[in-house]
């Protein structure tokens, strides 16, 4: 069996991977535009600021890909899918077939229809150029605006601090992360992050982005005008889908998968931030990896794993603060109860979302030390209709009724 | 030995498995892993791991 995979991220590797070790390939390529072997996407982070020495970036040595009998193609993308010679075209011209093709493509960063987005000094981060370029812009600028206040708005800004930017984050919706936090959440959140000497700026709508060739000021829709020299947007990701629309696969805001990740041509699987499953696009690495294991369970015919979805759970990483948030934290139709604790200093800020006897959502900010004991919670589907009354008080923590189990 | 999971990405570290891509040997108990181990899905640091029962 000849298994060609398209993308060398988080997706694509772990397919490769599993494949590999079943040893049921006969080969195995992999095709990426990008020039650099695997390195996980949240190191950009690291890189950016230049903690992280750019040739450290790769996660594995060298010869990972040959010890595995992997082909890695690096720089090489794939132009076009024909589906009926199972051929693809190479955007080199050249050619290649397969039994079993895998798309992990990934995404790109969005960028809203600002006008003057186009100007330079307006970045997105996604890749090690991307890093590269605003970690070298950010130790020279002197007014460093962020576009978006969500969970890589943020880890970028923190990033800004640590170059010696005090960058300017404007969300527009009316608090922080709002996927991820409550109002409240927000509040302590938003404390946190101007005590690390970022500014945040709320409900506020960026108009236009204003310069010459490059960047000198963001107006916003009030009229006001903050200088910038330096534009950082992180305002979500989209799928990449040309290729597969293209080739006629149904496509949505991703690429359509069943739960076997297959796409409606049996042979063609779609894994990762490419992937929509039931009418989502995550994007983030749990999600890539829970796929990644099931198509290549199924392309090497071992088990029969299904995809069932994920709970999406995100932790802010480089920030210094403690932040998890868990599945359904804002709950708007239904029956439900919200069970919250916040300390007397107002640092930590904790929210239980309980619907039918059960927990579907969770913040926990300022304090991790019971995220563990709420992933098993909610993974594990456990009743704590029976605590409820007790819940965040003295003398019961999450992890006894994990313990009572 | 413990297992240890990332809270970033949900990667298990097993200490029967080790990490051989990563230059660690299978036995290597989580806290014997060098300072500058870092999950190796997501790239967080082993302040990021909890440890599992
Ligand atoms: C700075 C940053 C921080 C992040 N932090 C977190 C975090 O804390 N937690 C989390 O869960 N997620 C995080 N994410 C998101 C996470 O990185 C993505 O979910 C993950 O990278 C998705 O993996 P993927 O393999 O599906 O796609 P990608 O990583 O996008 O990889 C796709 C690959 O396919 C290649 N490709 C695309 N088209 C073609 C083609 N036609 N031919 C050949 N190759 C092609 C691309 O070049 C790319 O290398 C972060 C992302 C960024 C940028
Ligand atoms: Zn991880």
């Amino acid at each position: 069996m000849r298994v060609i995979i398209i993308g060398n991220g988080v997706a694509g590797v772990n397919v490769a991977r599993a494949i590999a070790d079943s040893g049921v390939a006969d080969e195995l390529i992999i095709y990426s535009c990008e020039k650099h072997n695997y390195y996980p996407r949240p190191r950009l982070i690291e890189l950016l600021t230049g903690d992280l020495p750019p040739e450290a970036i790769a996660q594995y040595p060298d010869d990972w890909y040959q010890r595995r009998k992997i082909d890695v193609r690096l720089g090489c993308c794939v132009a076009a899918i024909d589906r009926d010679a199972r051929r693809i075209t190479l955007a080199d011209g050249g050619h290649d077939t397969y039994d079993k093709l895998v798309l992990a493509i990934g995404a790109h960063s969005w960028v809203p229809p600002i006008a003057g987005a186009e100007r330079q000094g307006v970045h997105t981060l996604r890749t090690v150029r991307d890093a590269e370029t605003i970690g070298a812009q950010a130790r020279k600028a002197e007014n460093v605006v962020c576009i978006g206040g969500g969970l890589l708005g943020l880890d970028t800004s923190m990033a800004l601090v640590r170059c010696g930017a005090s960058p300017v984050i404007l969300e527009a919706l009316p608090w922080l992360m709002p996927r991820q936090l409550d109002r409240e959440g927000a509040a302590v959140l938003q404390a946190l992050i101007e005590a690390r000497g970022a500014h945040v700026r709320v409900g506020v709508q960026v108009e236009e982005i204003i310069g010459d060739g490059r960047v000198r000021s963001v107006r916003l829709k009030s009229g006001e005008e903050l200088p910038a020299d330096l534009v950082v947007v992180s305002a979500g990701v989209r799928s990449n889908l040309l290729l597969a629309q293209q080739a006629g696969l149904s496509c949505n805001r991703g690429i359509i998968v069943n739960e076997r990740m297959e796409t409606d041509d049996p042979d063609i699987y779609a894994v990762g931030d490419c992937a929509e499953f039931k009418g989502m696009v995550w994007a983030i690495i749990p999600v890539a990896l829970a796929q990644a294991r099931v198509a290549a369970m199924q392309i090497c015919g071992q088990g029969d794993g299904l995809y069932e979805g994920v709970v999406p759970s995100t932790t802010l990483k480089v920030t210094g603060i403690d932040l998890t948030s868990i599945g359904e934290v804002n709950p708007q139709e239904g029956m439900f109860v919200e069970k919250r604790y916040q300390n007397a200093a107002g640092s930590v800020y904790e929210k239980l979302v309980i619907r039918d006897r059960r927990i579907v959502g969770a913040i926990l900010l300022g304090d991790r030390s019971d995220v563990r004991a709420v992933n098993q919670l909610i993974s594990r589907g456990v009743d704590v209709a029976p605590y409820i009354d007790r819940l965040f008080t003295a003398g019961l923590s999450l992890a006894d009724i994990v313990n009572a189990q | 030995m413990a297992k240890w999971e990332c809270l970033v990405c949900g990667y298990v570290y097993d200490p029967d498995e080790g990490d051989p891509d990563n230059g660690i040997e299978p036995g290597t108990a989580f806290e014997d892993l060098p300072d500058d181990w870092v999950c190796p899905e997501c790239g967080a640091g082993k302040d990021m791991f909890e440890q599992m029962d």
